[in-house]
């Protein structure tokens, strides 16, 4: 793969890994205003501790893997958000189907996108020596 | 003593007896719905269709020039057989376009909700026979049932529309026609054509207990003119080379016979439709094509109105006209989501697989027909918009009452009249008390619709007052109704989202705004609409909403779910597999 491919590529792929880490930190610092974005409302009590945990789970270790596959070019770091990302665009859908969600195909575009990106970026950049 | 027990079962008996005869007074009742007919598309309006049933109807009868009903079928449908508020009698709008935001509330199922009861239990309580033949669409469920609303004798189809010659879906969202008798699963006959099968039905069930003196009450919703648009050959014969001046010519047309007619007080202003194409450039081809597409839609029309005439000429057999009202309307205005040229792309894709469009056998048997936007603009001429929005075009449509018992009626009236008025008129007509709060020991909505009797006998001009308001929405397309005026918004894709207010007596065609003139008047209306929503439980669109693409979202949900369910779970369950496999070191 030629080197401007693969720069461009590497930057594709921090973008969203910064916009993860983001997202997680804006999860444990101000929960109100990360929860609208994912069409939620903030619980109080157990649930609050739920949404803040799992959810900032959730970006912080999407976001930080790319980052670490990015600076330490290990292939294998691609793969835990590619996973946490497909996974999440299948929960999507099964929601719609089965649970009566509402269908959002933007996201599942968004999040299918880059786990592509992801598992295309842990095969061609290349790996630490 | 006994002669006093004498006197009691004397009185008792005169009692009975004086129930007894006012009961079989009462009269037999027809309510005729057609599917999607515009405000001009019959000759009492301003048609140039042929409907010499309807035309006789309404000249002994009355006609409603300023009737307003739902944009869309159940919504219609739930008002016109309850008498309450579509919202409240739980089909905001059809189930097929609802997202699940939407239906996590109550009121937003799309069936009829147990809370309300139809004008045909009301009616089978009070002794009537009742009867339905056509399209019922206000659920399929258990309970839901038209057989189980009331209708003593049924054979309905439980879809938003089917194909006219044959049991055959006409979209893919239904994998088949569905269509029940007397509740049960049905198959329709080899020679079925909608209209003839529907009034034949009819005939059957009135005459199968016409000798044992108990009124009845048949309902017969058409599938005409819903699409697909179909008619027999005959009449389409009959419309061709009607329509070869094109669309705009026959808006101004049936504006100026509305004139001519009375249905319009003078010469109204008229809009244009963004999706009415420019006639003149199309190729001579198009003009031959879109003229025939209207001519089967005429024909579909005519076809409806001579079965009307074999059901008059039965009741007439059977001595039973004297005795009958007819209520005749449509459930909502012109359907003008045809495509512009189902020849091309993507009309022609999505339908090839199932039905032709050729131009020679269009309207037959495996042909899909529809009439493009610019002759759904002349088929709800002089108004504006069309069925799904909120404009005179989508709401305002014919209604005639007629009959004996309806002595000596004015010609017909300007007043404002509701959908959920006929629901109360019927009841009048059959001197039924509506349910005030419980029926059947359980607790009902009250009937909120009034009953138009009085306009009828010419006592008075309108039952409306004032300072009444009538609020409607679909899909966040709103309006709201008081004394003369109409505030209105439609949304995209053919709305702007704006506000407007018309004076809806002197411009129904919507064209001028009186908002800026009429600040104080606006600021009301917008209040009572506020108000509307409220109590009605009218809920907001989800972000991004569109009809068309939650049709097809529900579809993919109804027909492919469980495949797509089954592929999902499957790659759930692999994709720890696949990076296994990936990452594993190499030896």
């Amino acid at each position: 793969m030629m080197t401007w491919i693969r720069r461009g590529l590497t930057l594709v792929v921090i973008l969203p890994g910064l916009l993860f880490l983001v997202l997680g930190l804006r999860w444990l610092v101000d929960p109100a205003s990360a929860a609208p974005s994912l069409g939620l409302t903030l619980e109080t009590g157990f649930g609050l501790s739920s949404q803040v945990a799992d959810l900032s789970a959730f970006f912080l270790v999407a976001g930080l893997s790319i980052l670490i596959a990015v600076v330490t070019r290990g292939r294998t770091w691609y793969y835990p958000p590619a996973m946490l990302l497909l996974i999440a665009a299948t929960g999507r859908l099964i929601a719609w189907l089965v649970h009566g969600a509402a269908f959002v195909p933007q996201t599942i575009a968004f999040e299918v996108v880059v786990a592509v990106l992801l598992l295309t970026a842990s095969r061609y950049l290349p790996e630490r020596d | 003593m006994v002669k006093k027990s004498v006197l009691s079962l004397l009185v008792i008996l005169v009692t009975l007896a004086v129930l007894s005869v006012e009961a079989s007074n009462r009269p037999n009742i027809v309510f005729l719905l057609a599917d999607d007919l515009g405000y001009t598309d019959i000759a009492p309006y301003g048609s140039e269709v042929k409907t010499p049933a309807l035309s006789k109807l309404a000249e002994e009868g009355i006609r409603f020039t300023n009737y307003h009903t739902a944009a869309n079928c159940a919504p219609s449908r739930a008002m016109l057989l309850t008498g309450v508020n579509n919202h409240l009698a739980g089909i905001p709008n059809i189930p097929e376009m609802l997202a699940p935001e939407q239906m996590v509330h109550e009121n937003y199922q799309g069936v009829l909700g147990d809370n309300v009861v139809t004008i045909a239990t009301l009616l089978e309580g009070s002794g009537y026979h009742t009867y339905m033949a056509g399209k019922w669409h206000l659920g399929a469920e258990p309970g839901k049932l038209p057989s189980q609303r009331g209708f003593e004798r049924t054979v309905a189809l439980m879809d938003s529309g089917a194909d006219n010659w044959e049991q055959r879906p006409y979209l893919p969202i239904y994998d088949e026609a569905n269509w029940f008798a007397d509740g049960k699963r049905f198959e329709l006959p080899d020679d079925f054509y909608s209209s003839r099968f529907l009034i034949d039905k009819t005939i059957e069930f009135i005459d199968n207990n016409l000798d044992d003196g108990k009124p009845f009450f048949a309902y017969v919703p058409f599938q005409a003119v819903h699409i697909p648009v179909q008619a027999p050959q005959e009449y389409i014969d009959r419309y061709m080379g009607v329509y070869d001046e094109g669309w705009d010519q026959l808006r101004q047309t049936r504006h100026d016979r509305a004139v001519e007619l009375g249905i319009l007080p003078e010469a109204v202003s008229m809009n244009r439709m963004s999706t009415t194409a420019d006639w003149e450039t199309l190729s001579p081809d198009r003009k031959r094509y879109e003229a025939k597409r209207m001519a089967v839609y005429a024909g579909m029309i005519e076809a409806m109105d001579a079965n009307i005439a074999r059901l008059v000429a039965y009741l007439e057999s059977r001595g039973q006209i004297d005795n009958t009202i007819f209520v005749f309307t449509s459930d909502n205005g012109a359907e003008g989501s045809g495509a512009q040229d189902p020849t091309a792309f993507p009309g022609n894709i999505l339908l090839s697989s199932a039905y032709d469009t050729d131009y020679e056998t269009l309207g037959l048997k495996g042909s899909f027909n529809s009439i493009s936007p610019g002759f759904t603009s002349a088929a709800v001429s002089p108004l504006s918009y069309y069925k799904f929005y909120v404009g005179e075009g989508g709401l305002r449509v014919p209604l005639i009452i007629s009959g004996g018992p309806v002595s000596d009626p004015p010609a017909q009236t300007a007043a404002f009249a509701w959908a959920t008025d006929i629901a109360a008129t019927i009841l009048g007509f059959a001197r039924v008390d509506t349910p005030n709060g419980r029926y059947a020991g359980k607790p009902v909505l009250p009937i909120t619709g009034k009953d138009l009797s009085p306009i009828l006998r010419g006592e008075v001009e309108g039952v409306y007052e004032e300072t009444d308001t009538v609020g409607y929405e679909l899909t966040g397309h709103s309006a709201l109704f008081r004394g003369d005026y109409k505030l209105v918004r439609n949304l995209q894709p053919l709305g702007d989202g704006e506000w407007r207010l018309y004076n809806i007596v002197i411009d129904p065609g919507e064209v001028e705004d009186l908002k800026a003139e009429m600040p104080d008047r606006l600021k009301t209306m917008l209040a009572d609409y506020a108000l509307f929503e409220e109590e009605n439980g009218v809920e907001p669109i989800p972000p991004g909403y569109s009809r068309t693409r939650q049709l097809v979202i529900n579809m993919l949900r109804e027909q492919n779910g469980a495949a797509i369910l089954i592929a999902l779970l499957t790659m759930v369950l692999l994709i720890p597999f696949v990076v296994y496999v990936r990452t594993r070191p190499k030896s």
